[in-house]
């Protein structure tokens, strides 16, 4: 899922100062999950815009309502009448719904999450990285490790000198992810595997190929 | 039932709950026992009264239990399942079935006398109440303190007062004949008379308390407020001193046996008085040993040592003085550890006094005609856990020895366990089961609400202008009745409210009065009994949170009344009807682990009645037990274990799968489905886990390395299979809390000690020239093995103290086992030469502990034992229904004790298998499941393991949820709510509250 964190709720306020009526909008995918922008995050931070700004003596009308997602225009659609007499939206999204509402509604629409990672949780409350996004897949070569993102240089035939005790040099609560993949492709007996070389990888399938766009034809309606 | 302490109130819930009708029979006006006297419990430092008053209501409203207040036992004849027993019952003066506990008698009585629930420290009347949560919630008059009983033309000004009608000062004596087939006693105990030691200067100095009065002094509800000052001059002290063995550990005055948890009160007390504390406050602890031997006490003692500041001075007092001046402050004379002398001034010395058997009780066991030990205290048979020396009548708490509150409980559970397997035939056959009307459907109903207020007497209505709050809710929306009662509570305005419920169709109803802790089952009994859920009933409390608080503003008093009564109303138009779903019950249960517990569990099971699966991981049954000789009583152990053997080999109703492990579990309590290894599945409506524990292999003091040494049980061993060495030996060592009280293992093992005294005395009796050294930190023989410590130094064993940063150096020197240890009072270092060491290695919990933490998902404490749902008073229960724990799996223990809770485990466990259908709990969680983001935030989260997700979203299993509303507050996407506490309710609750400034 989506990894988001919220914004310090003085950074939010500033954002819509100047607002009489404020729409927050939740999102009941990812980031409910990972108990940023659900309904209850929603409507605590509504409340707590109210009580900041009522402090201040300048007092504003929230509106709340938590979209199924905000990542499909049905969805986002669906919001027309709750934000119709909205000053501003604030989206409890991700960066992806964000975007989708800012292009519908002819608004000012601000984020109240920071959009950190595609990853998982470890323990309740505490969510790792673990996908680079890459676009070509290597976890098969990697003993389900993934060196993209989880080796601090995503290289691909590791791991490099930085490797100490396990660790890697920019911090020690970083595990080395080539040590980690040496000792799981070690335990499964594939270590002959890691002696393939690894050709430069096609970053065009990743970012550097600008924004990427996914079409299956196959199940595109009309 | 013979006590109402907590032991006679969680035995009879058990039974009660069990099928069986139960009379508790009190000497007292009122059941409780000690525990409301005591403000904080250890180790938690749970509010004693908080935790004790919800079984208080539970066993008082019990249909199936008979409470005789004010009641003792005079004879007992017949045989068990059949005993007659005459009770006497003294005159109370106060129909108790009348009374509402308003206390408008008590505020006439001219009387006053000392209040020996506050042991005298403040004052009650001649007609008061034992305490403020009383059960009978009801007073009762002081014969002899009482006026009108010395002069019937006297006084009466209680019978005045008293607008219910219930004062009757013609009542007598009666005696009340029973039929009954177990009897459990648990008179409890009575504390140490300290001012027969007459050198600590108790009832001389008045700055010298007992610890129970220095417990008075901390409780809120305490002659203080919970201040904590000296009654003397009500100053707060500012350095308090405890001491220790007060009438404990004295062969002197025939109390040789140690108390058992006397270092946990002090620790707690010297804990406690630090936080209550306006300044800082000094601490002084002085004892001989510490023994902090219990589950989770060792920690608590190193934290109150190492974080909170509590000084603790091994020592010996020589006497107690006070200083000559006006401060009244008292001067320690005490000897230290090495000798020397000093002396030290106190504003405050709390005796840390012992528990004995009171003359009754020790009169209720010769009138009973039961074995009794030296000490008065009752004698149970040899490994039963529970048995008297009569069959039939079983013994529970402090009765049969001292003992704390968790271990009362869980005697109390096993004395239960061990009456409903006597009983088993009779099961069902003497309870009774309300009947109520159908309930009517109002779904689709207007709310139509009737709010009742209560006067209590003079109680509110002194304060309160009941009629204006009366006539404020004829106003309120939805309200079509409003009416004001004397009580509320009381039999005939019981009856009118069903009536007026009745007549207006009323679907709805707010009582303002009380507190619904107390009221609230009742009121809804009376809806239940008009034909309306129970739960669409709202208490407002107008007394305890208004009236009684602001007496001396009775306008604001009102004001205040009409909203919290205007709240209730709002949110109870929004109330709906909860239905309590059921599910049947498998009557059987699977008990992992087939050594004394499991087993005793298995037995006690199947003479209820029960279909037991017992399986063992090993290919025989016994456990650790095997390779145990004897047991602290000097039982032959390998005897008992193979006459339990054959028992369960015998029992028709235990199936055995030895060899055998746990492979899966799926359901929950009432129907879980089990795989075993040996792929047999087995369907069952309880767990019992008694896997037992492990010996710690010692990495020190050369285990392992030199063939002299051994641990306690290999020496055990060695000794039955006759190890020459023991015979010819010069010198035998044994060191104490190896692997135990350590930075990696911070627990007390609590068995070593006696063990190692056991195994010296047996030691010192074959090879009488042999000298026998233990070397110990503090001796924690505890309870009546305090006498064996006492018989090992008579016979001349020898006792080392070391310190933690000073441990023995044990050393191998040319063929020879050399040890050096510092004696504690020359200051010295001692070199033994040994021919055996002896090491008291740690008692661990088992490997597998793990493996059932996620089989059950069960929790552990930081120790790897696992961790009952409550420490005081749930001891064998997990948080999660239907699955409980008995034995070494729990915590060390001796066999004695884990036979007991091995009994009380089955005991819990049959409470469940009685019943054919388990009802949830009324008020539990519901999911909406479309707004379900399946997080697994409530999965994780609740306690009690109800929330599962199934088919892409959270659900809740109502049997097992408890009505926290933790997953509800939780949930991200507010899909989760708790019955009858919705935001809607809360919001509308506010909504009326502010009506008029909105």
């Amino acid at each position: 899922m989506i990894i988001a964190q919220q914004k310090q709720i003085k950074e939010i306020a500033a954002m819509v100062s100047d607002c009489k009526k404020v729409a927050l909008i939740g999102c009941a995918g990812c980031v409910t999950v990972c108990l940023s922008g659900g309904e209850k995050e929603t409507e605590i931070m509504a409340a707590a815009l109210r009580i900041m700004r009522k402090l201040e003596g300048n007092p504003v009308e929230t509106i709340t309502f938590t979209a199924t997602r905000q990542c499909d225009p049905e969805y986002v659609e669906a919001l027309d009448g709750v934000v119709k007499d909205a000053d501003a939206i604030i989206s409890l999204a991700c960066g992806v719904g964000v975007q989708y509402l800012a292009e519908r509604f002819d608004k000012w629409v601000v984020p109240a999450l920071d959009t950190n990672f595609i990853g998982g949780s470890k323990v309740h409350g505490v969510w790792e990285e673990k996908c680079g996004m890459c676009g070509d897949c290597v976890l098969h070569k990697t003993g389900g490790i993934c060196p993209i993102i989880r080796c601090s240089k995503s290289i691909l035939n590791g791991p490099c000198g930085g490797s100490q005790y396990g660790k890697c040099e920019i911090s020690k609560d970083v595990d080395c992810a080539w040590q980690l993949i040496y000792d799981r492709m070690k335990s499964l007996g594939k270590l002959d595997k890691l002696m393939a070389i690894q050709p430069p990888k096609d970053w065009t399938k990743s970012r550097d190929g600008g924004p990427r766009r996914a079409v299956r034809e196959d199940v595109m309606i009309g | 039932m013979v006590g109402a302490g907590i032991a006679g109130i969680q035995a009879s819930l058990d039974l009660a709950e069990s099928g069986y009708y139960v009379y508790l029979v009190e000497s007292t006006t009122a059941i409780g026992g000690t525990m409301p006297m005591l403000d904080k419990t250890f180790p938690t430092n749970d509010c004693s009264m908080c935790i004790l008053s919800p079984k208080l209501v539970e066993c008082g409203r019990h249909l199936n239990i008979k409470i005789l207040t004010s009641s003792d036992v005079q004879e007992v004849a017949g045989e068990p399942g059949n005993f007659n027993v005459k009770i006497r019952q003294r005159p109370r003066f106060v129909d108790a079935n009348k009374c509402t506990g308003c206390g408008s008698c008590s505020e006439e009585c001219p009387i006053k006398v000392d209040d020996e629930f506050n042991q005298d420290l403040g004052k009650r009347k001649a007609i008061y109440k034992l305490y403020a949560q009383a059960y009978p919630n009801a007073y009762a008059i002081d014969k002899a303190k009482c006026l009108r009983i010395k002069n019937p033309k006297a006084c009466g000004k209680c019978l005045k007062a008293c607008q219910a009608d219930a004062i009757n000062f013609e009542m007598a004596e009666e005696t009340i004949d029973l039929n009954v087939g177990a009897i459990v006693l648990s008179p409890g105990f009575e504390k140490f008379d300290a001012s027969a030691l007459f050198y600590y200067g108790y009832g001389k100095f008045p700055n010298v308390l007992t610890s129970l009065e220095f417990e008075r002094v901390l409780s809120a509800s305490g002659p203080f407020q919970g201040h904590m000052v000296r009654p003397y001059d009500g100053k707060e002290p500012k350095k308090i001193a405890w001491i220790q063995c007060v009438g404990s550990r004295n062969t002197k005055e025939k109390h040789g046996y140690c108390s058992s948890v006397c270092c946990m009160y002090a620790i707690k007390e010297a804990v406690i008085a630090k936080e209550h504390s306006h300044e800082p406050l000094e601490t002084t602890i002085f004892f001989m040993d510490m023994r902090t031997f219990g589950k989770g006490f060792e920690k608590y003692y190193d934290r109150a040592r190492d974080e909170k500041g509590v000084r603790f001075v091994r020592s010996r007092i020589y006497e107690v003085t006070e200083k000559n001046d006006e401060s009244k402050n008292l001067i320690i004379r005490y000897s230290n550890e090495d000798g020397t002398i000093s002396t030290e001034e106190f504003d405050m010395v709390v005796l840390s006094v012992g528990l004995q058997p009171s003359k009754s009780v020790m009169e209720l066991g010769e009138k009973l005609g039961l074995d009794m030990n030296q000490y008065g205290f009752a004698d149970t048979q040899k490994l039963t856990g529970v048995n008297s020396s009569k069959p039939g009548i079983y013994v529970s708490g402090a009765f049969c020895g001292p003992k704390d509150i968790p271990e009362t409980v869980m005697q109390a559970s096993a004395a239960a366990g061990a009456s409903a397997s006597l009983l088993a035939e009779s099961r069902g056959t003497k309870v009774t089961e309300k009947e109520y009307p159908a309930e009517k459907d109002v779904s689709g109903q207007d709310p139509r609400i009737g709010v009742f207020v209560c006067h209590c007497g003079v109680n509110i209505g002194s304060v309160v202008n009941v009629p204006g709050v009366v006539e404020m809710a004829k106003g309120l929306p939805n309200v079509v009745y409003s009416g004001e009662y004397l009580y509320v509570c009381s039999q005939d305005s019981q009856n009118t409210m069903r009536q007026i419920v009745e007549e207006n169709g009323l679907n709805r109803v707010v009582v303002a009065s009380c507190s619904p802790r107390t009221h609230k089952p009742l009121f809804q009994e009376t809806m239940m009994e008009a034909g309306v859920n129970r739960y669409l009933f709202e208490m407002a409390n107008i007394r305890d949170q208004c009236s009684w608080v602001h007496q001396n503003e009775p306008d604001k008093a009102t004001e205040k009344a009409k909203d919290l009564v205007k709240m209730m109303v709002a949110k109870s138009a929004l109330l709906s009807p909860i239905h309590q779903p059921s599910v049947d019950v498998t009557k059987a249960a699977m008990i992992i682990g087939g050594g004394v517990s499991g087993m005793n569990s298995a037995l006690s099971l199947a003479d209820q009645g029960y279909k037991v699966y017992l399986v063992e991981k090993a290919d025989s049954l016994g456990g650790i037990a095997r390779r145990i000789k004897q047991g602290f009583r000097g039982e032959d152990v390998q005897e008992y274990l193979a006459e339990l053997i054959d028992k369960v080999k015998a029992n028709s109703l235990i199936e055995l799968f030895t060899g055998t492990e746990v492979q899966d579990v799926k359901g929950f309590v009432g129907n879980f489905k089990s795989t075993l290894s040996n792929g047999a599945q087995i369907q069952h409506g309880v767990v019992i886990i008694a896997i037992g524990g492990e010996e710690y292999l010692p990495t020190e003091y050369l285990y392992g390395k030199n063939n002299r040494v051994m641990t306690q049980l290999e020496m055990e061993e060695a000794m039955t299979a006759g190890d020459s060495r023991f015979d010819q030996a010069k010198n035998i060592v044994m060191i104490q809390c190896v692997g135990s009280r350590e930075p990696e293992r911070g627990y007390c093992s609590r068995v070593c000690c006696t063990k190692s005294i056991k195994l010296a005395i047996k030691a010192k009796d074959k090879n009488p020239d042999a000298n026998v050294f233990i070397l110990y930190r503090d001796i924690r023989s505890y309870g009546f093995f305090e006498d064996m410590y006492t018989e090992a130094r008579r016979k001349g064993v020898i006792f080392i103290r070391y310190s933690v940063e000073q441990k023995p150096l044990v050393e191998e020197a040319g063929g020879k086992l050399m040890i050096t240890v510092t004696d504690h009072v020359l200051g010295q270092p001692v070199v033994i030469e040994a021919d055996i060491l002896g090491l008291a290695a740690a008692k661990l919990a088992s490997r597998d502990n793990k493996k059932m933490n996620s089989l059950f998902k069960v929790p552990l404490n930081e120790d790897g034992f696992f961790l009952e749902a409550h420490m005081k008073l749930r001891p064998v229960d997990f948080a999660s229904e239907g699955i409980f724990m008995a034995g070494l799996a729990h915590g060390p223990k001796n066999l004695e004790e884990n036979i007991s809770q091995a009994k009380a485990a089955a005991g819990r466990a049959g409470v469940i298998l009685s019943k054919s259908k388990l009802e949830s709990h009324g008020v539990t969680a519901v999911v909406q499941p479309d707004k379900c983001a399946a997080c697994l935030t409530c999965v994780r989260l609740c306690p009690y393991g109800a929330p599962k997700v199934r088919n892409y979203a959270a659900e809740i299993e109502s049997v097992l949820c408890q009505g926290c509303g933790s997953c509800a507050g939780e949930c991200p996407n507010k899909a989760i709510t708790l019955q009858g506490y919705n935001d809607r309710m809360y919001m509308s609750m506010v909504n009326g509250l502010c009506k008029e400034v909105l």
